[in-house]
C-alpha cells in the first residue's frame, strides 16, 4: 500500500469522527474488560504465590499429619532417627488483629487486619527463610524465644498497625482474646520479600503453641532434601520416621492444589469477560462493513485508477488496524483502572469462598497487557476482514449502488441461516456430551455465534410479519420503517445480532444467578434450623473446647445443641474435607438426600460404619452411594463408605459428613468448630446468648449469630460473590449499546439523502422523528423476541452444564415471570435509547444540505 | 500524420444476463484507434457506450472476441495483471469527476505515479506542473470538496494525465458542468493530451467534442458504426486541393 493510499484510509476516519470514535470505543471497552479480569486473576494468583513463597521459603519438601497435626516429637525423631539435618518445625494459623489496635493506627478500611501468625524455630530457619533466621534484619531473635507472647512483624505492617517495638497489642487466636508483644520489625532488603512478609506474624514455636492451644502440637515440618539418590534415601527414612496418619509430600503440591481450587472460578470470570470482546468484535464488523458501503464509489474510482484488490484489501485491513491498536490502547489503561475495581471483587470472592487472601494491590504483568493488546487488534482484524473482502468486489466503475450490497446479503442468507444452525446443533452437542468446563464454553459460544447467524434471516420474517401490524398502527410510515429495517439489512441484521447477543447474556446470566440464589435460599430455609449458631471469633472454624457446646447445653432456655467439628484429612484423593456432627435425629432433616436412603444412610453414619459426602464432591471425584474412599489417620488407614450424597452449596470442594464419635475415634482430635443451640420454647435469644458469653469467660471471643442473621450473611456472601458478574454484564451489554447506537447512526446518515427527499416533499420533523423511531423500536423489537429463547438456553446451559462441571451443584431453574419480558423491555429500551440521538440529528438536519451532499 | 494502431477491437460483444433472458449490449464490434488519435463515442443513453470504455480499460471483459492496447489482449491477462496495465497505461477522466475526497488536490494528482512506484521528484515536479497548466496551481493542498465542479474536473484531467499514460478514456467530462465550463475543459483535455501525442477515447454528447475528433463511433441498438469525422474530413479536403 502507497503512502498517499494509506494517508486516505486515516483522513477517512478523522472525517468521520463518530463513526471511528465509538469503533475505538467499543474495542477499547472489550479489550479493558478482558485486561480487567486477567488483572484482577492475576493479582489474585501473585498475591497467592507471594505469600506461599513468604511461609515455604526454599523447603522443598514438607511433612503433615490429620487435623490434629504433628506430635513434637515427630520432629526430634526426623532430626535425630531419620537423619535429616535440614528440618524445621512450623506452627501457624490465621489471627485478626482486634480493632482497637487497629484504630490506633490508620483506620482506612472497616474489615479486621488477618495476619498469618507463623511459628518457627529461629535457630533452623537459616536454610528454609533467610529473612526469619539469625541475624535476619532488624530481629532480635533472643528476644522471640526468651519472652512470653513476643512476635515480630514486618516494618511496614508495623507502621499500619500504629505499632512500635515494646509495644503491644490484642490478637484473636483460635477464638481466644490474647496479647502480643513487638519486639522487633524485620526490614526486608527488597520490595518482593517485603510484600511477601507484609501479613506474616512471626513468632516462636512455642508462643504459637501457646497461642493457639495447641501445645505439643505442630502443624507440619518443612524439609529440605538433596536431589537425587540421597534426597530418595533421606525421604524413605522421613516417612518411616513419621507417625501413623501424617505424609510428606513436595512443597509444589500444596499450592499447586489451592491455586487449582479457584481454578473454575478464574475461568469462568475469563468466559464472561470474554463476551464483551465478541460484542466489540460484533461492532467493528458492522462499522467496517459500514465505512466499505459508504465508500463503493471511490473504491471503484481507486479500482479504475490501477488499484489492485490486494491493495484494496490492504487498505480496510490497515484501517482496522489503526481502529484496534487505538482501541487496544485506550483498552489497556482502561483496563488496569477498571482491574483496580475488579482485584477487589475477586479478592473478596476468594476470601469468601476459598481462602485467606490478602490481595493489596493490582499487579501489571506485562504479558497480560500483550495479550490484551493482541486479542484487541486481532478480533478487530478478525471482525474487518468480510468488510474488507466486501470492499475488493467493488467493480472498479464509477457508478455504484449499495442495492448490489443488499441483494448480495440477501443471497447470502440462507448459507448463514444453514451455518447458524449446524453451529446451534454443534454447539448443543457440545454442551450435551460430558466434557470439560472449556467444553461447555465452546458449546456456549457455538450457541451464540449459531444464533447470531440466524438473526438476519429471523429478522426478515419478522419484518414481513410486523410490516401489516406496522402499517395499520402508523399509516405508511410504519410500512417504511418496517420496510427498511429489510432494505438495509447487511447494516440492521449485524445491529440486531449484537443486541441479541447482549440482550441475552443479561437475561440468561441473570436467570443463572436468580435460579441460584432460590436454591441456595431454599437450600438455608432447609438446613438451617437451630436458633443460634456459636463459632470462634476471628477465624470462623478456629477450634472451640468442646466443654463449651457442654456448657451451653446445661443453660436455662437450651433445649439442644448440635455440634460440629470441620477439618482437613489426608485421601488416597488428596486432602478430604471432613464435617463431624453430633446431630440428634431431628437434625438430620437438614441433609436432604441426593443419593441413598436416608433411614439407612443415617444409620451407617451413626454406627460409624459409612459417611455421607456432598454433591460436589461426588461429581469431582466421580464417587456415589457404595463407592469407598481410603483415608490416613493416627489409627492407620481406614476405608471410608459411601452411604449417602446430600445436597450442599456451603463448599464448591466438597466435603464428607461422618459421625463425630467416628472423627474422634480415628484422628483423636477432641475440638469442636462450632455448634448450634435449639433454644426451648419461649426462651428469650438475647438472654441465652448474654449467658452463654459470661459461661465462655471474658478472654474467649465468640461470633454468635442468631438464625436469619446467620441467612442474610450466607446470602449476602452470595450477593457478593455474583457482584463481579454483575458488573461483566453490564459492561457487556454496554458495548452492544454502542453496537448499536454506532449501526443506527450509520444507518440514519446513509439514509439522509432519502430522508431529505421525503422532507422536501413535505415530511414534517415530527413524522421524520416518528420514522426512526418506528425503525429503531422495530429492531429492539426483534431483538427482544430472539433474545428470549437464547436468553433461556443459556440459562439453561449454565444452570445445568456450566455450573455443574464447574461446581458439581444441582441448581433448579427458577423462571420469575418477568423473564419472559425482561428481554423485550431491555432490547426495545436500549434500541429507542440508542435512536434518540440519530433521530434528533436526521430531523435537524436541513433538507437542503442533504440534497445537496454527493 | 495518423500513427499504428493502439486500440484495436475483434468482433468484440457483451451481453448481460438480466434475469432469465439475455441482454446484448455490444454486438460483433470491429474498430481501431490509431497513436495519436482523438475518437468519440456517441450515442443514445444506455446504448452501451460506458460498457465500451470499460471493456477497453480491462475493467470488464468481453462475451466473445478481443481487446487489444498496443498489441496486448486485455482479456488473456488476470484480473491483477489487467489492473497493473491500467495503472501504468490508462487514465480516466469521469463525468463525475471522482477525485478522492480524503486527499489533497496535489495528493490526488501524484497517486497515480505513486501507484506506479515512479514518483520520483522530476515526475512529481511535473504532474504538480500539470497543475500550474489547469490553471489551479495555488490550489495544491485545498481538499477536492473546497473546489467548483468545473476546477475537480480540472483537476481529474490533470489526474489522468500526470502518468504520462498511452491511452485516456473519459466518459463524458463535461456532462456534469454547465456549457462554458465543459467547452474550457474539453478544450484544455483536447490540447493537453494532443500536444503530449496521446491517444483518448471519449463518450460525450457534445457537438464540440464530435467537431474535434479523428474519429467518431455510433452504437446503435448493439452495432458499433464508424461515422465519417468532421475533422478528418477538413483534413483531406486540405489534403486534396
Amino acid at each position: 500500500m502507497t503512502p498517499l493510499l494509506r494517508r486516505s484510509g486515516l483522513r477517512h476516519l478523522a472525517r468521520h469522527p463518530w463513526q471511528a470514535g465509538l469503533s475505538v470505543l467499543g474495542v477499547a471497552l472489550g479489550v479493558a474488560v478482558v485486561v480487567a479480569i486477567d488483572l484482577a486473576n492475576a493479582s489474585a494468583q501473585r498475591a497467592f504465590t507471594l505469600s506461599t513463597e513468604a511461609v515455604v521459603g526454599r523447603t522443598t519438601h514438607q511433612a503433615t499429619g490429620g487435623p490434629g497435626g504433628l506430635p513434637e516429637e515427630t520432629y526430634r525423631r526426623l532430626v535425630l532417627a531419620a537423619g535429616i539435618d535440614e528440618a524445621a518445625p512450623v506452627v501457624e494459623d490465621w489471627v485478626t488483629v482486634e480493632a482497637a489496635t487497629k484504630a490506633a493506627g490508620k483506620a482506612a478500611s472497616d474489615s479486621p487486619r488477618v495476619l498469618h501468625l507463623l511459628g518457627v524455630d529461629p535457630f533452623a530457619e537459616a536454610p528454609f527463610r533467610p529473612y526469619l533466621g539469625p541475624g535476619a534484619a532488624g530481629t532480635d531473635v533472643s528476644a522471640l524465644l526468651t519472652r512470653p507472647g513476643a512476635a515480630v512483624l514486618a516494618a511496614g505492617t508495623a507502621r499500619e498497625l500504629g505499632l512500635v517495638p515494646g509495644g503491644s497489642f490484642t490478637i484473636l487466636a483460635a477464638g481466644q482474646r490474647r496479647r502480643v508483644e513487638l519486639v522487633g520489625v524485620l526490614e526486608p532488603d527488597d520490595e518482593t520479600a517485603g510484600r511477601a512478609l507484609a501479613d506474616l506474624l512471626v513468632v516462636d514455636v512455642a508462643t504459637a503453641q501457646e497461642l493457639l492451644g495447641r501445645v505439643g502440637r505442630l502443624n507440619r515440618i518443612d524439609l529440605r532434601l538433596p536431589d537425587g539418590a540421597a534426597g530418595a534415601e533421606l525421604l524413605a527414612r522421613a516417612r518411616r520416621a513419621l507417625p501413623p496418619g501424617a505424609t510428606v509430600a513436595p512443597a509444589g503440591a500444596r499450592a499447586a492444589r489451592t491455586e487449582e481450587m479457584t481454578r473454575a472460578f478464574r475461568v469462568n470470570l475469563t468466559a464472561l469477560s470474554l463476551l464483551a470482546l465478541i460484542c466489540g468484535v460484533f461492532l467493528i464488523y458492522n462499522a467496517m462493513t459500514f465505512s466499505v458501503v459508504q465508500r463503493r464509489t471511490l473504491l471503484g474510482t481507486l479500482r479504475a485508477l490501477g488499484v489492485t484488490r490486494g491493495e484494496v484489501f490492504a487498505l480496510v485491513l490497515g484501517e482496522a488496524l489503526a481502529v484496534g491498536l487505538a482501541g487496544s490502547l485506550l483498552g489497556l489503561a482502561a483496563g488496569v483502572l477498571l482491574g483496580r475495581g475488579l482485584v477487589g471483587l475477586v479478592a473478596q470472592t476468594i476470601n469468601d469462598l476459598y481462602f485467606v487472601l490478602a490481595v493489596r494491590e493490582l499487579a501489571v504483568p506485562p504479558a497480560v497487557l500483550v495479550k490484551g493488546a493482541l486479542l484487541g487488534t486481532a478480533a478487530t482484524l478478525l471482525a474487518a476482514l468480510a468488510p474488507a473482502h466486501e470492499a475488493t468486489s467493488a467493480p472498479p466503475r464509477a457508478v455504484l449502488i449499495r442495492s448490489s450490497l443488499e441483494s448480495a446479503a440477501r443471497r447470502a442468507l440462507p448459507r448463514a441461516a444453514a451455518l447458524g444452525l449446524a453451529l446451534l446443533a454443534l454447539g448443543a452437542l457440545l454442551l450435551a456430551v460430558p466434557g470439560t468446563l472449556l467444553v461447555s464454553f465452546a458449546g456456549l459460544f457455538g450457541l451464540f455465534l449459531g444464533a447470531a447467524l440466524l438473526t438476519p434471516g429471523a429478522t426478515v420474517l419478522l419484518m414481513r410479519l410486523l410490516r401489516p401490524a406496522a402499517g395499520a398502527l402508523f399509516g405508511l410510515l410504519g410500512r417504511m420503517a418496517a420496510g427498511g429495517v429489510v432494505a438495509a439489512l447487511s447494516r440492521t441484521g449485524v445491529a440486531v445480532a449484537a443486541l441479541v447477543v447482549a440482550v441475552s447474556v443479561a437475561v440468561g446470566v441473570g436467570t443463572m444467578i436468580d435460579s441460584f440464589r432460590g436454591t441456595v435460599r431454599r437450600w438455608l430455609d432447609a438446613s438451617l434450623g437451630a436458633d443460634l449458631y456459636v463459632v470462634a471469633a476471628g477465624r470462623p472454624g478456629a477450634p472451640l473446647d468442646p466443654a463449651l457446646a457442654a456448657r451451653a447445653a446445661a443453660l436455662p432456655g437450651v433445649s439442644r445443641v448440635d455440634a460440629i467439628r470441620q477439618a482437613e484429612v489426608p485421601s488416597e484423593r488428596g486432602p478430604l474435607r471432613v464435617l463431624a456432627v453430633d446431630l440428634d435425629p431431628r437434625g438430620r432433616r437438614s441433609f436432604e438426600l441426593r443419593q441413598g436412603r436416608p433411614a439407612a444412610a443415617w444409620r451407617a453414619v451413626a454406627a460409624g460404619r459409612g459417611v455421607l459426602i456432598s454433591e460436589p464432591l461426588a461429581s469431582r471425584w466421580d464417587l456415589g452411594v457404595g463407592s469407598r474412599l481410603r483415608v490416613s489417620s493416627p489409627a492407620g488407614e481406614r476405608v471410608l463408605a459411601v452411604a449417602g450424597v446430600f445436597y450442599d452449596y456451603a463448599s464448591e470442594q466438597g466435603a464428607a459428613l461422618m459421625a463425630l464419635p467416628h472423627y474422634r475415634r480415628l484422628w483423636g482430635d477432641p475440638f469442636l468448630s462450632g455448634f448450634s443451640l435449639y433454644l426451648a420454647p419461649g426462651a428469650d435469644e438475647e438472654a441465652v446468648e448474654r449467658a452463654l458469653r459470661r459461661a465462655a469467660g471474658p478472654d474467649r471471643a465468640l461470633a454468635i449469630n442468631p438464625n436469619r442473621e446467620l441467612r442474610r450473611r450466607s446470602l449476602e456472601v452470595f450477593d457478593r460473590t455474583f457482584r463481579i458478574t454483575a458488573v461483566l454484564r453490564l459492561l457487556a451489554g454496554l458495548v452492544a449499546f454502542i453496537g448499536v447506537l454506532s449501526a443506527l447512526m450509520a444507518l440514519q446518515l446513509e439514509r439522509a439523502r432519502e430522508l431529505a427527499v421525503l422532507r422536501a416533499h413535505g415530511l414534517t420533523r415530527g413524522q421524520l422523528w416518528r420514522l426512526v423511531t418506528a425503525q429503531t423500536g422495530l429492531l429492539g423489537l426483534a431483538a427482544g423476541l430472539l433474545s428470549l429463547p437464547l436468553g433461556l438456553a443459556l440459562a439453561a446451559a449454565m444452570v445445568h452444564v456450566v455450573n455443574r462441571r464447574s461446581f458439581g451443584w444441582t441448581v433448579r431453574l427458577d423462571l420469575a415471570p418477568e423473564v419472559f419480558f425482561q428481554p423485550l423491555a431491555l432490547a426495545l429500551g436500549a434500541a429507542l435509547l440508542a435512536g434518540l440521538y440519530p433521530a434528533w440529528r436526521m430531523a435537524r438536519t436541513p433538507p437542503a444540505e442533504a440534497l445537496r451532499e454527493e | 500524420m495518423a500513427g499504428p494502431p493502439l486500440v484495436e477491437l475483434r468482433g468484440l460483444s457483451r451481453a448481460f444476463r438480466e434475469g432469465e433472458r439475455e441482454r446484448v449490449v455490444l454486438r460483433d464490434a470491429d474498430a481501431v484507434v490509431r497513436r495519436g488519435e482523438l475518437a468519440v463515442l456517441v450515442g443514445k443513453s444506455g446504448s452501451g457506450k460506458s460498457t465500451l470504455l470499460n471493456l477497453v480499460a480491462g475493467i470488464d471483459l468481453p462475451t466473445a472476441g478481443e481487446v487489444l492496447v498496443d498489441g496486448i489482449a486485455l482479456s488473456r491477462l488476470s484480473e491483477r495483471d489487467r489492473t497493473l496495465f491500467r495503472r501504468r497505461h490508462v487514465g480516466f477522466v469521469f463525468q463525475f469527476y471522482n477525485l478522492i475526497p480524503t486527499l489533497t488536490v496535489g495528493e490526488n494528482l501524484l497517486l497515480p505515479l505513486e501507484l506506479q512506484g515512479r514518483a520520483t521528484p522530476e515526475r512529481r515536479r511535473a504532474a504538480l506542473d500539470l497543475l500550474d497548466e489547469v490553471g489551479l496551481g495555488d490550489r495544491a493542498a485545498s481538499f477536492p470538496d473546497r473546489l467548483s465542479g468545473g476546477e475537480q474536473q480540472r483537476v481529474a484531467v490533470a489526474r489522468a494525465l500526470a502518468h504520462d499514460p498511452t491511452l485516456v478514456l473519459a466518459d463524458e467530462p463535461t456532462g456534469n458542468l454547465d456549457l462554458e465550463t465543459g467547452l474550457a475543459v474539453l478544450d484544455l483535455l483536447d490540447r493537453l493530451t494532443r500536444r503530449a501525442g496521446k491517444t483518448m477515447l471519449m463518450v460525450t454528447h457534445s457537438p464540440e467534442v464530435v467537431g474535434l475528433a479523428d474519429r467518431v463511433f455510433r452504437i446503435e441498438d448493439g452495432r458499433l458504426v464508424e461515422r465519417p469525422a468532421a475533422r478528418a474530413t477538413e483534413e483531406r479536403a486540405v489534403a486534396v486541393p
